[in-house]
C-alpha cells in the first residue's frame, strides 16, 4: 500500500472507557477539510460496526460523525492521525482484530472527484 | 560554444512534494527534511505546499512564521514558492463557497506565504478569472507574486488559459503570471507507470489500448470513460482500469513547444517528472526541447524538480530529484 492510501492510522486500535477508538489517515497529499470525508463503514472480524453514535476527535476538537459534513474550517493536517470514537464497541486489550475501514474523500477543487479507500488489517488492541 | 549558467540565468532547485512518500510516513519533520535538502545541495530556492508540510495553514501565526523562518535560515534555503489552493467545493455535492469567502480564502493564505517569507505563490485555474481584479491589487500591496500552474489538462492553447491571459493583459501588472508543469506536454506514458498497473496485474492489452486512447483529441475526463467503457465489456478487472487510467489525470500530450506562447509571464517552473533513465533523460517528457524554450527565452526565475512517481511508487525521490536537476542544469548550461 502507498503512503497517499493509507487510512488506518499508525496508533491503531485502542480499548477506551465508551468503547474503542481507531486511528485513521488522511489518503490525500495534502491537508484536507473534514467536510469532504466520509467515513463509509468499519468492519471489525467481519462484522459491521454501528457508527451512528461515534464521534471523530482532531487536535483537541470532537464532533459527532453525523456533523462531519459541516466541518468546512476544521483542516485535516495530512501528517496527523484522527480518531474514530465508536461507543459500546468492546474489545480486551492485547487482543487481536481484523478491522477493515472504508471512507470517501472528495477533494475540495477538483469539481466532482470522489475517491473510495478501503484498508484492512489486523490490530492489536492498546 | 558551451559556458556554465550564470546567477542571472534560470535557477535549478525542488519541490518537497517530491518527497511526498517520506513525509507521509513521517519519516522526517519539517526542520529535518529541509536539512535533508540542503545537505543533497538541492537548493537553495525550494518551494512548498502550504496544505502539506504546514500544520497551521492556511492561517499561519506569527510564532510558527519566525520558527519557519529560523529553520529554513539555519538550512541556508530560500522560502521561493508557496503553493495555495483554490478549494471552493467544500461541501461534495452542494454548491461552491461564494465569491467573497473563495476571495478572503486567497488572501489569508497570500498573508501565511509572505509572512513566512516566500517570494511567490502558485494558484489554481479553480479561482475564477472574474476575481482576479480583487486579488491582485491584494497581492500587490503585500508584495508578492501569484503565478497560476498550467497543469495537464491543460497547456498554452487551452481556452481557461487564453482567458487568464486576456486578463493579465488587462490588469498588466508584474505580480501576476504563469507556472508551466511539463505534465501537459508529455510525450509519452511514463513506463513506470505501466510497470506499476502491471504489478497490480494489468493485461497488455488494456495498456496497449490505453496508450491509443491516450493520444486521441478531447477532455481527459472522456477518454478516461472510454477506455472504461471498452476495458469493463473486455473484463478488465476495475482495479486495474483504475491503475492504468491514472495517465489521463496527470498527463496529457500537447505540443512541448507550445510553452513558447508563455515564456514571458512564466515567474516560476514546476520541472514535473516521473523517472530519470540511465540515458539521463526523462522517461515521458521532452525536457530538450522544452528547456531551451525558457533558457533562450530570458527565464531567470527558478524550476523546482517535481517528482510524481509517488502517484504509483513507495521510493522517497531523493535519487530522481538529484538526477533529475543534473539533467536540468545540463541543459539549461548549453548555449
Amino acid at each position: 500500500m502507498l503512503p497517499v492510501e493509507r487510512i488506518i492510522g499508525e496508533e491503531g486500535l485502542s480499548a477506551t472507557p465508551e468503547g474503542l477508538r481507531l486511528a485513521m489517515r488522511l489518503p490525500w497529499y495534502r491537508s484536507l477539510p473534514f467536510s469532504i470525508v466520509e467515513i463509509d463503514s468499519v468492519h471489525i472480524d467481519g462484522a459491521p460496526v454501528d457508527l451512528s453514535d461515534a464521534k471523530v476527535e482532531f487536535d483537541g476538537s470532537v464532533w459527532p460523525l453525523k456533523d462531519l459534513g459541516e466541518q468546512i474550517n476544521a483542516f485535516w493536517f495530512v501528517r496527523d492521525s484522527a480518531f474514530l470514537h465508536i461507543p459500546g464497541q468492546h474489545a480486551e486489550p492485547g487482543s487481536e482484530h481484523e478491522v477493515a475501514l472504508s471512507l470517501f474523500i472528495s477533494p475540495p477543487y477538483i469539481p466532482g472527484m470522489k475517491r473510495a479507500n478501503i484498508q484492512t488489517q489486523t490490530l492489536r488492541v492498546a | 560554444m558551451t559556458t556554465t549558467a550564470t546567477s542571472t540565468g534560470p535557477q535549478t532547485g525542488v519541490t518537497l512534494y517530491s518527497f511526498t512518500n517520506a513525509w507521509l510516513n513521517r519519516k522526517f519533520e519539517l526542520d529535518g527534511l529541509l536539512k535533508e535538502v540542503a545537505r543533497r545541495g538541492m537548493g537553495p530556492n525550494i518551494e512548498i505546499i502550504g496544505f502539506q508540510n504546514f500544520r497551521e495553514f492556511p492561517d499561519v501565526s506569527d510564532e510558527f512564521a519566525e520558527q519557519f523562518k529560523q529553520m529554513m535560515a539555519e538550512a541556508g534555503l530560500n522560502a521561493t514558492s508557496c503553493a495555495i489552493n483554490s478549494d471552493r467545493f467544500l461541501r461534495p455535492g452542494a454548491q461552491p463557497i461564494d465569491d467573497a469567502t473563495l476571495v478572503e480564502y486567497h488572501k489569508r493564505q497570500l498573508r501565511s506565504a509572505k509572512k513566512m517569507g516566500f517570494s511567490l505563490v502558485r494558484y489554481q485555474f479553480a479561482l475564477p478569472v472574474e476575481l482576479l481584479p480583487e486579488i491582485a491589487p491584494y497581492a500587490e500591496e503585500l508584495d508578492i507574486r501569484m503565478g497560476v500552474e498550467v497543469h495537464a489538462p491543460m497547456w498554452a492553447g487551452h481556452p481557461a488559459v487564453q482567458a487568464y491571459g486576456e486578463m493579465y493583459d488587462k490588469l498588466n501588472t508584474p505580480y501576476l503570471g504563469w507556472i508551466p508543469d511539463f505534465g501537459g506536454t508529455a510525450s509519452r506514458i511514463p513506463e513506470s507507470m505501466l510497470n506499476a498497473a502491471r504489478a497490480k496485474g494489468a493485461k497488455e492489452s488494456l495498456l496497449d489500448k490505453l496508450k491509443e486512447v491516450w493520444v486521441e483529441p478531447g477532455m481527459s475526463h472522456e477518454k478516461a470513460g472510454r477506455l472504461r467503457e471498452w476495458a469493463l465489456k473486455e473484463g478488465h478487472e476495475p482495479d486495474h482500469i483504475q491503475a492504468a487510467s491514472l495517465a489521463f489525470f496527470i498527463l496529457s500530450n500537447h505540443d512541448p513547444k507550445s510553452w513558447a506562447a508563455l515564456v514571458d509571464r512564466t515567474i516560476h517552473i514546476h520541472g514535473k517528472f516521473y523517472g530519470m533513465g540511465d540515458d539521463g533523460r526523462e522517461e515521458a517528457i521532452d525536457y530538450e526541447t522544452i528547456l531551451p524554450l525558457f533558457r533562450d527565452g530570458g527565464f531567470t526565475g527558478t524550476l523546482v524538480s517535481e517528482w510524481e512517481g509517488h502517484a504509483y511508487l513507495p521510493d522517497d525521490g531523493f535519487e530522481q530529484v538529484e538526477k533529475h536537476q543534473a539533467m536540468c542544469r545540463r541543459i539549461f548550461a548549453r548555449h
